[in-house]
């Protein structure tokens, strides 16, 4: 297998939408598109609701096919995500792709021993025995920095503690050596001396093994602590992609302000906060107009007429927002 | 607050004295097998009126746990109570008078209103319980829910189910206040909200405080929100308080080593400055059977043999009005790092 | 808060109510094809029952002996007749009434009972829920038709016994129902809030739980009546329940079944009807068990 060119993304997705069906469908994804280089982290932030889960796990076609419908195109490295076959499918997922969740404890199988289920991981994508599966699941154990690997070896996990078992998912989520590791909020359950440590593992993991990560989390702290790109997402769309840099230096779309005044950090105390007023919107149909107008204090009348202008302000930094349209165009 | 509170005219002790007095407060969980979750162990507090008193510290703490004490919907093993000078549940001062007095909004705002039940007869039980008519309290009720920012002409007859989290969490504060309280104790209560609603809530907070006169205990595991709204701040460690003082003094230079991990645990929010080590390893231990000595003492950097073989009490360290329970804080523990005994004296 | 205690004007204006949670449940029940179905076969097995004086073609008693065991289709006997040459739709008619009876009313009463034991121990948890269930537990260890049978067998036959008897029977499993649900709203956070305003243990029980549990009750209740009816059968069957003539689907599937290889058809027509009720109620209780689930 020759190395891909660098130029070619590790993930690229084409004006993706997803519609679950049923007594009030839900257009939870409204075109989004967005790439990652291969070796790089991308935050995707927003709220419950936002889409961002939804367009996590298509990448690894989780979602129930009977009652979802699926626009657009997701490449991943090179593959067709939305065509492949059963097979292909299963080879993909967790050789190319895998992903760590919120609650270690769905994730990991309940019956069997840590050992025995990264082992088995690992034996479904490679033709290596029993045996030399088992030491390398020691050294991923050892690798996520487990203390005694081969005690937690044969544990169970409901004998682990929550930090050990967040590391032991993210063990058996590299058992296949993934080019792009998904996190869908793997830190938000965990206590904020934990959190960091994971943050910190995963961050090293990354650089270490090389890996496109996309990490999907509400929260901005934690986001910034581990993306090299953000993209923030409302209603479905992503509103702004940029650099962490630039989001946090200088955010554009007024959700994104609102969001990060929503932080708190370096809020005056006894000030009242900016929030944003009002709640997202339902999604029971495709957006026409800017989602976002109704709570934002600085709609105009064009953007409740017409889906507002992605604008590009320079290399990989969009913005969906007239404003950012009026500050492009010369005065 | 800084300024005066609104001094309500049930106060007995007058402005400047603690609201409610939690001494040696202590709830053990008697697990099968000898074994005793610790849950809450010999805590001491005050909240002042008219202050908001925040809570922080991760999961095994002790915080909620000490929320359901304070709220006597469990009842403590040890310790005692005094809310404006009057021991709870004594003679002067029933439990039925202190919960009118007392109040508690909770964190799921779903599982905290009885799904059966409109808005409206929601916010009216507590009272009706208390002896209001019906159609007083159904008034009351609607006047609420207009002060927590719901239109009662849309709202008021609505079933929980109908409304946002957000919305709801409003009526659980309206609820909290329909008895007229002069404490209310907010258990997580922004924490399921998502940020842009958070802030809305928080703002909701502190208008109430303002016009209703409150004192909030306000408990998360939010460091930038307690940060925010607090007066003065209790960080809690396995079921013990580690430290307490005023807020930014607390932030700006904490003294206990775990206030000190807790904060650096804290995200950095700066790309060019990220946090490169985590403070401490390992999980917050669960307190079973917890370690002698300080509690700390197995996680602290600093720890050394006197940590392990001696309870650090809560004392007044430094000038300012802060407490803090370690052994570098008292002259003469022992500890290496301890002021030295003639420089105190 | 002055100004909150004095109620102004002792009006309160008529809000728009808000469809509701019982409207809901009937708004899902109603797209649930099965259930409203099942629903219709019950209601009419009801007013067929009720109306029977009218409805059935003959007497149910009237015998012939020249006219015994005649097939399906014979003329003036739609539906056959049995071995005592009595009209099998008249019979089938009249003896909804009784099956129905001994279907609903043990499953009602033990509903009553089942869920005041079963709400107070759940509500008042401690030693007095381990003591009430563990009795409890004793009778629901016997399977539900040996212990029908073995107080009937005690108590002697008759409708009044066998009543008693299963009663009795349903009263343990919807104890269990009762007190896991109350265990379940006891612990939620707005019956922690409702002792916080400090209201007493009978106000938490009648305002906030009672609302919370009886429709799960109910709805499990409901799933018995099927059970009930057939166990009812079975003692009539067995000669412990109903006694002839009076017509009861139970017991004319018992005389009938010497009957089997005369006239299969007849001989099956009251285990039909039995099993066309019982389903119906089943399908019933699962429609409203799915439209009551639903928080939205």
């Amino acid at each position: 297998m020759t190395a891909p060119l660098v130029a070619q993304p590790l993930v690229a997705i084409e004006n993706l939408t997803v519609r679950f069906r049923g007594a009030q469908n839900v257009h939870a994804v409204n075109g989004v598109s967005l790439t990652l280089e291969p070796g790089k982290v991308l935050g995707i932030l927003g709220e419950s609701g936002s889409g961002k889960s939804v367009t996590l796990k298509t990448l690894l076609r989780l979602l129930p096919e009977s009652r979802t419908d699926i626009g657009g195109t997701v490449q991943v490295d090179g593959r067709d995500v939305l065509a492949l076959n059963p097979q292909d499918l299963s080879d993909y997922r967790g050789a190319v792709t895998s992903m760590i969740f919120q609650d270690p404890m769905l994730a990991l199988d309940p019956v069997y021993t840590i050992g025995e289920q990264i082992a088995e991981a690992i034996v479904r994508h490679e033709k290596i025995g029993r045996k030399a599966a088992m030491a390398r699941a020691l050294e991923l154990l050892e690798l996520v920095r487990i203390p005694s690997p081969e005690r937690r070896l044969k544990a169970y996990p409901h004998e682990m503690s929550g930090g050990m078992r967040q590391r032991a998912m993210i063990a058996l989520a590299l058992a296949a050596r993934p080019k792009l590791l998904l996190a869908d909020e793997p830190t938000t359950a965990l206590d904020a001396t934990v959190q960091i440590q994971i943050l910190l593992l995963l961050r090293q993991l990354q650089r270490d093994l090389g890996m496109g990560v996309i990490f999907v989390t509400h929260d901005i702290g934690v986001a910034v602590e581990i993306s090299d790109r953000l993209a923030v997402m409302y209603a479905g769309q992503i509103v702004e992609t940029g650099t962490v840099r630039e989001l946090l230096r200088d955010p554009q779309h007024p959700y994104t302000k609102g969001l990060l005044a929503a932080n708190l950090h370096g809020a005056r105390k006894g000030e009242r906060l900016e929030a944003i007023p009002g709640a997202p919107p339902a999604l029971n149909e495709p957006p026409a107009s800017c989602s976002f107008a109704p709570r934002c204090k600085h709609a105009q009348e064009r953007c409740r007429a017409a889906l507002p202008p992605v604008v590009t302000l320079g290399e990989g930094r969009l913005v969906r927002c007239v404003l950012a349209e009026d500050a492009l165009a010369p005065a | 607050m800084a300024e005066t509170p609104t001094l309500d005219e049930r106060d007995r002790g007058g402005a400047g004295t603690p609201l409610l007095e939690a001494r040696t407060l202590t709830k053990h969980f008697p697990l099968g097998g000898g074994a005793v979750v610790r849950a809450v162990d010999g805590v001491d507090f005050a909240v002042l009126k008219g202050e908001t008193l925040g809570v922080v510290g991760e999961s095994g703490c002790g915080k909620s746990t000490t929320a359901r004490v304070v709220m006597q919907l469990i009842a403590q093993d040890k310790g005692e109570m005094l809310f404006d000078g009057e021991i709870v549940g004594g003679l002067s001062l029933s439990l039925k008078e202190y919960r009118r007095q007392a109040q508690m909004v909770f964190q799921d705002s779903y599982a905290s209103l009885n799904p059966r039940l409109t808005i409206e007869d929601s916010i009216a039980f507590g009272p009706t319980v208390h002896g209001v008519s019906k159609q007083a309290a159904i008034l009351r009720a609607r006047d609420l829910l207009l002060r927590v920012g719901l239109d009662p002409a849309r709202f008021a007859a609505r079933y929980p189910h109908e409304l946002s989290g957000g919305q709801r969490q409003r009526v659980n504060i309206a609820r909290a206040l329909a008895l007229g309280p002069r404490l209310v104790i907010l258990d997580e209560a922004v924490s399921a909200l998502d940020k842009s609603v958070e802030a809305q809530v928080l703002n909701l907070l502190m208008d109430l405080r303002q016009e209703f006169g409150l004192t909030y205990i306000f408990i998360s595991h939010d460091l930038n929100v307690v940060r925010f709204i607090s007066d003065r701040v209790m960080v809690m460690y396995l079921g013990e308080v580690v430290e307490i003082g005023p807020v930014d003094e607390l932030y700006d230079d904490p003294r206990h080593p775990y206030t000190r991990a807790l904060l650096s645990a804290m995200p950095s929010m700066d790309p060019d400055n990220r946090t490169m080590e985590a403070p401490l390893a390992g999980d917050p231990p669960n307190p079973i059977n917890p370690p002698e000595g300080c509690r700390f003492h197995p996680r602290c950097p600093q720890a050394q043999t006197v940590c392990a073989k001696v309870k650090p009490v809560l004392a007044t360290a430094g000038e300012g009005a802060r407490q803090v329970a370690c052994h570098m804080e008292v002259a003469g523990s022992g500890h290496s790092r301890a002021p030295k005994l003639e420089e105190a004296a | 808060m002055t100004t909150l205690t004095e109620a102004a004007a002792p009006v309160v204006a008529p809000l728009a109510k808000s469809p509701g949670y019982w409207a809901g449940v009937f708004r899902r029940f109603k797209t649930d094809k099965v259930a409203v179905g099942a629903g219709i076969v019950v209601l009419l097995i009801i007013l067929m029952a009720i109306f029977a004086d009218y409805i059935a073609p003959a007497d149910p008693t009237r015998s012939s002996m020249l006219r015994r065991l005649r097939p399906i289709g014979t003329p003036g006997y739609p539906l056959g007749a049995d071995e005592l040459g009595r009209d099998m739709l008249s019979r089938l008619i009249f003896g909804a009434r009784l099956s129905l009876f001994m279907g609903v009313v043990p499953v009602f009463i033990a509903f009553v009972f089942g869920s005041l034991i079963g709400v107070a121990a759940g509500f008042f948890g401690g030693k007095f829920n381990t003591i009430t269930m563990r009795t409890v537990d004793v009778f629901y260890a016997f399977p539900s038709v040996l212990l029908a049978i073995a107080l009937s067998g005690a108590m002697g036959a008759g409708i009044a016994n066998s009543l008693l008897s299963l009663t009795i029977v349903f009263i343990p499993p919807i104890a269990r129902i009762a007190e896991s649900v109350t265990t379940q709203v006891r612990g939620m956070d707005y019956v922690e809030a409702a002792r916080a305003s400090g209201a007493g243990a009978g106000t938490i029980i009648r305002v906030h739980v009672l609302g919370n549990v009886l429709g799960p009750i109910f709805v499990y209740a409901t799933s018995l009546i099927s059970v009930s009816m057939i166990l009812a059968s079975g003692l009539s069957f067995l000669g412990l329940g109903t006694k002839p003539p009076t017509p009861e689907w139970g017991l004319m599937l018992n005389t009938l079944r010497t009957a089997i290889y005369v006239q299969p058809w007849v001989a099956a027509l009251p285990g039909a009807a039995i099993f066309i009720t019982s389903i119906s109620f089943n399908l019933l209780s699962d429609g409203l068990r799915s439209a009551m689930d639903v928080k939205g």
